[in-house]
């Protein structure tokens, strides 16, 4: 992938991403709905291969940040660069950001009308014009990866939530993304079902992949990421190693944040 | 334990009847039965003994007698029996239902996504269109089309024959009747040559596809397959004169053969395709190791199978009349094929009439030779057409916003176009949605072609009503109505409820 270190990570122990390059850097970044304000000049740079987890309460703009990224909400003020890909209004650049970046969302928005493989081929047969023959294998690869290639045939109406989720994963990453947007995508699931998505996502982030995770499981952002972001009303209230995060908050609404939650 | 065994003991108690859940399901249902079966009884005896009382006929028979009805158009326009008659007139109801159905639907597409264009002129556009024409009662616009349909230009005896292609005029629109040739035997096995070549196109480019996984479009290259051939053949469709002579050779043959060497022939035909069935019945009894298992039952299949093959060859002997008329009727088959073959080489597969004008009663009219569309004909047709699009339109437009935004943001988040979209993501889900309320507008646009009365177009309520006045049965007419159009509505249903069932999401 790179000329990275091994990386052999990385508990909440930081890892060294200081030589890697930019994968996305947003500058000032703002956006309204109306009169409301959701973004108010988000500026934050992310490595390759650097797991980053977005915090916050409701409303403070986390979702709309990660939505923007991959251009489904349109910032108004400021740039997004990803992967040395600046969005505008030009079509070309969203579809070649949007065919790099793969999103999970909170409700899985799978296919209904399509069957599990059919979910993941999809759009590696008609975005990437990929032989149906190779799409399949290599849906089923990934079906395998995040563990249910016997569920292939069904469709996602017949599947828990759990494993829907992992379905909408591997969809995601049928399109052999560089970067994952993951919007809160457990917390529509139950709490036994969990467990077996953010294990999917654990072992997406030791391969190396680079990750944007809006989540509530703190057990998640300590174990994984290499830094955390918390937000509020639609600012970066600060941005912090995990371990510092976690240990030596440096802001007081952060303090309070997490003395909330935890 | 024992409140185990107590629990058992007690569903083990005889239920009295009153309290039995199925015995009280049945005696409901059977007590709704007699009770509408008797209403049913009463009221058509009452129905009955008042209709003899007044000597009021409900006989059919005057499906067989004269009528004197002039029809507006359609297979017959000067129908001898009041049976022809509603023939007529009920196929002139179904060219305008179907039609209407198909154009409706197409036009209701574009009205629909159209009220979701981003262009706001598009958009006011169709939104002036479905809110017009859905507030405005369809009689009314059925006249405002026919008044205006009267103003075009007058059809005159003066005009002369007419040449065009198209003639339009205030007696209605007026195109070229095709109709098959002499040439068109020839033409057709031009044609089916095309349809097995373009089933081993079909099959190549499907293989085309499941390899490569690019959109091949199988369906489509055997269309233009067949297409091609069928366009090459109203040329070079001479080249298969020859099978004439084959054809005639052919029954020469059937002619010479001696009835009992057909008998003979049947005979070991009939021995031979038991005796295949029986192998492959008995090996299919074979397991994969060989082992044969052979049923007291599948003895019986055998035995049924070998004694009626003997019985077959009994009976074709004893009654020799068989084997003579099969021969008789496959050699008159091939004279007739000779016959249809043996035409000259210049010989056309189609031909055309052109539109010509005559003098019908008083005023000059279009004449036989074209393929007429008459003045209330299009009326009707423009106006069902038109109204029932801004009711298919809201359809279209509630069954696309009926997607949840998370489906498109889905598919724009793994990379597809806009068209993919629509076409692999919202349309397959909106149909869903978009389907049975169609449904219902196709079953309102057949019974709103009755309206056609006002605009003097020989529908079925409009002869079905000359009918009963002529003849008085008005019961009848009215029983045949009622079992017309709800054949057709059922049809719909039927048509619309087996989509649903395709469409239909899988479910746990």
């Amino acid at each position: 992938m790179t000329d990275m270190t091994p990386t052999e990570p990385t508990g909440n122990q930081t890892r060294d991403l200081s030589g890697a390059r930019d994968m996305i850097v947003c500058e000032n970044v703002s956006k309204w709905y109306g009169d409301f304000q959701a973004l108010d000049g988000v500026s934050a740079n992310i490595k390759e291969q650097e797991v980053v987890v977005v915090l916050g309460p409701s409303g403070s703009g986390k979702s709309t940040w990660i939505r923007c990224i991959n251009r489904l909400e349109i910032h108004q003020e400021g740039r997004i660069v990803v992967d040395d890909v600046e969005l505008t209004n030009d079509l070309r650049n969203i579809e070649k950001v949007r065919s790099e970046v793969g999103m999970v969302f909170q409700q899985f928005n799978l296919f209904p009308h399509l069957t599990i493989l059919d979910n993941v081929t999809l759009a590696p047969i008609w975005v990437r014009k990929k032989p149906r023959a190779e799409a399949e294998a290599q849906a089923m690869a990934l079906l395998e990866r995040v563990g249910i290639p016997e569920q292939a045939q069904k469709y996602p109406g017949q599947l828990s939530g759990g494993q829907q989720q992992r379905v909408a994963i591997a969809r995601a990453l049928a399109m052999e993304p560089r970067i994952m947007l993951f919007d809160e995508p457990t917390s529509a699931l139950d709490p036994e079902m969990i467990k077996e998505v953010l294990d999917v996502m654990k072992a997406l982030a030791l391969s190396g992949m680079t990750m944007m995770v809006v989540t509530h499981e703190m057990g998640f952002a300590k174990e994984v990421a290499d830094r955390l972001f918390f937000m509020e009303g639609g600012q970066i209230v600060e941005q912090n190693t995990t371990e510092m995060f976690f240990s030596n908050p440096a802001e007081e609404r952060t303090k309070l944040f997490l003395s909330q939650i935890l | 334990m024992t409140t185990a065994s107590t629990t058992r003991e007690r569903v083990s108690q005889r239920v009295p009847l009153w309290r039995d859940v199925i015995v009280l399901k049945w005696a409901t249902q059977l007590f709704l039965l007699v009770a509408v079966l008797g209403t049913m009884w009463f009221l058509a005896s009452q129905a009955g003994d008042n209709l003899r009382a007044r000597n009021i006929n409900t006989e059919f028979d005057f499906l067989e007698r004269p009528v004197d009805i002039q029809i507006s158009e359609g297979i017959d326009t000067h129908p001898d029996t009041g049976g022809r008659a509603l023939w007529a007139a009920m196929v002139n109801t179904l060219r305008l239902s179907i039609s209407g159905i198909f154009f409706a639907s197409v036009l209701g597409v574009v009205v629909g996504l159209a009220r979701l264009s981003d262009n706001w002129i598009v958009r006011r556009i169709a939104t002036g269109w479905v809110e017009v024409l859905r507030n405005v009662p369809l009689l009314v616009q059925m006249v405002l089309i026919y008044s205006a349909l009267t103003a075009l230009p007058r059809v005159g005896l003066d005009t002369g024959p007419v040449n065009g292609w198209l003639h339009i005029s205030n007696k209605g629109i007026s195109m070229p009747r095709f109709f098959i040739a002499d040439g068109f035997y020839q033409w057709a096995v031009v044609v089916l040559v095309g349809a097995v070549v373009g089933y081993f196109v079909r099959r190549h480019r499907q293989a085309v596809q499941d390899r490569t996984g690019a959109h091949a479009s199988p369906p489509l290259w055997a269309l233009g397959t067949v297409a091609a051939f069928g366009l090459i053949g109203l040329f070079v469709h001479p080249i298969f004169s020859w099978l004439g002579p084959v054809f005639g050779g052919v029954a020469d043959v059937l002619d010479s053969i001696p009835n009992a060497v057909a008998q003979v022939v049947f005979a070991i035909i009939s021995v031979g395709l038991a005796a295949a069935w029986i192998h492959r019945f008995i090996s299919s009894r074979r397991s994969a190791i060989g082992h044969l298992s052979i049923s007291d039952d599948d003895w019986f299949r055998i035995a049924f199978t070998a004694l009626a093959s003997l019985a077959v060859v009994v009976l074709i002997a004893r009654w020799t009349g068989f084997s003579a008329w099969t021969l008789n009727s496959g050699r008159d088959l091939f004279e007739v094929m000779a016959d249809k073959f043996d035409v000259n080489g210049a010989a056309r597969p189609f031909d055309a009439m052109r539109p010509d004008i005559v003098q019908k009663g008083k005023f000059p009219n279009y004449g036989t030779n074209g393929l007429t569309m008459s003045l209330g004909f299009a009326s009707v047709f423009f106006a069902v057409v038109f109204y029932t699009s801004a009711f298919i339109g809201e359809n279209v437009r509630g069954g696309i916003l009926a997607v949840p935004k998370g489906q498109t943001e889905a598919a724009k988040a793994v990379g597809l176009g806009r068209g993919q979209i629509i076409r692999h993501v919202v349309l397959p889900q909106a149909l869903r949605v978009i389907l049975p309320p169609t449904g219902n507008q196709y079953l309102n646009l057949t019974k709103n072609t009755s309206l056609a009365v006002a605009v003097g177009m020989s529908d079925m309520v409009q002869v079905g009503t000359t009918v009963f006045n002529q003849t008085g049965m008005t019961l009848p007419v009215v029983a045949i109505w009622m079992l017309f159009y709800l054949s057709c509505s059922l049809t719909i249903s039927v048509i619309v409820n087996w989509f649903n069932v395709r469409m239909r999401l899988v479910e746990r």
